[in-house]
């Protein structure tokens, strides 16, 4: 996924207003969630990928993430943007997914970090130095690795990512610059 | 800062190094929809379940507890009956038992009557017993 591809896949929005008002309506909801998948569902992928690093828990967490968006579709007012109510349910969701999967390697030692391993992972599109660098995110806490994957490799803005993630500015600023050192030492630690 | 992190930290940023089929995207969307409407389903099934049973369960313990309600009350009624026609019918004795058997204890046992068995128990006569009382007299 380029940096630009996904600038651009953001491009495509709906009308929220419409959609709103067909979501109240029990005979058009079906068919105004098909069209919310259908143009967020792409853009979600990515921001869960992020967290989780796997094609295949991706997938899993992105259909939970829809199941339970329709089965929450009722109250939602529209209070935030489409695209922001959906993308918080999808954090949850991987921040649960990882819960899970910490719970279920069930490894004793408390200052194990998670490192992952990209070699055999069929989707993993990058060389050595790529590699290098997705082990250093892999190694950072799941909030921060979303911060610095949406500025690096996103390029958005800080105030984009803060209505997104509902943080302020200044604490974002901050954990990316900690993320940028986190990875540095890592990738001088391999060398 | 090293080569690596030179090449990472570029001023133009970075591609995000995974790929998916865009047959992934395209099927995506009509999965995901399979998917809600296989959950629709379920839902409305365990929402006809529920009430059916607990009405189901709601009316075997109604059942039941008319049941045991009638069966009490006709066992409660049987005594009474059995009760008030022992009453009508069965005389009754004018003293209890154990006075009774006690009037006859102390009857049985008058000095006369304890006397004479004492005697028919030791096998002695009126003569034997003279005999004993005259050899006390004559050894004083």
């Amino acid at each position: 996924m380029s940096k630009r591809h996904s600038n651009a896949s953001e491009m495509a929005k709906i009308d929220e207003q419409d959609i709103l008002k067909r979501i109240q309506d029990p005979q058009s909801r079906r068919r105004a969630f098909e069209e919310i998948v259908s143009v967020y569902s792409r853009q979600l992928y990515w921001k869960i990928h992020y967290v989780v690093q796997n094609h295949d828990d991706t997938d899993d967490v992105l259909q939970n993430t829809f199941i339970k968006a329709w089965k929450g579709l009722e109250n939602f007012k529209g209070d935030s943007a489409i695209f922001t109510w959906l993308y918080r349910i999808a954090y949850n969701e991987s921040l649960t997914f990882l819960k899970q999967r910490k719970q279920m390697t069930s490894i004793d030692d408390e200052d194990f970090v998670e490192q992952a391993s990209f070699v055999a992972d069929e989707y993993f599109d990058g060389d050595n130095t790529q590699e290098l660098l997705m082990q250093a995110v892999s190694t950072l806490p799941a909030k921060q690795r979303q911060v610095f994957c949406m500025k690096y490799f996103e390029d958005k803005k800080y105030e984009e990512i803060s209505e997104l993630v509902g943080t302020s500015v200044g604490a974002l600023k901050a954990s990316y610059h900690i993320a940028v050192e986190k990875i540095t030492n890592f990738i001088k630690s391999k060398e | 800062m090293s080569t690596k992190n030179n090449r990472i930290f570029a001023p133009e940023g970075g591609r995000y190094p995974f790929k998916v089929s865009d047959e992934y995207f395209d099927n995506l969307t009509a999965r995901i929809m399979e998917q809600i409407d296989s959950v629709e389903q379920e839902v409305p099934e365990k929402a006809e379940e529920v009430p059916a049973r607990s009405a189901q369960l709601f009316s075997i313990h109604k059942n039941r507890r008319r049941n045991l309600w009638i069966s009490t009350m006709s066992i409660a009624a049987s005594l009474v009956l059995i009760a008030t026609i022992a009453l009508k019918f069965i005389p009754m004795p004018s003293s209890t038992p154990v006075e009774q058997q006690k009037a006859e204890t102390t009857a049985m046992y008058t000095p006369d009557n304890y006397n004479e068995d004492l005697m028919n128990y030791t096998m002695v006569d009126n003569v034997d017993v003279y005999y004993y009382l005259a050899a006390e007299d004559f050894e004083e």
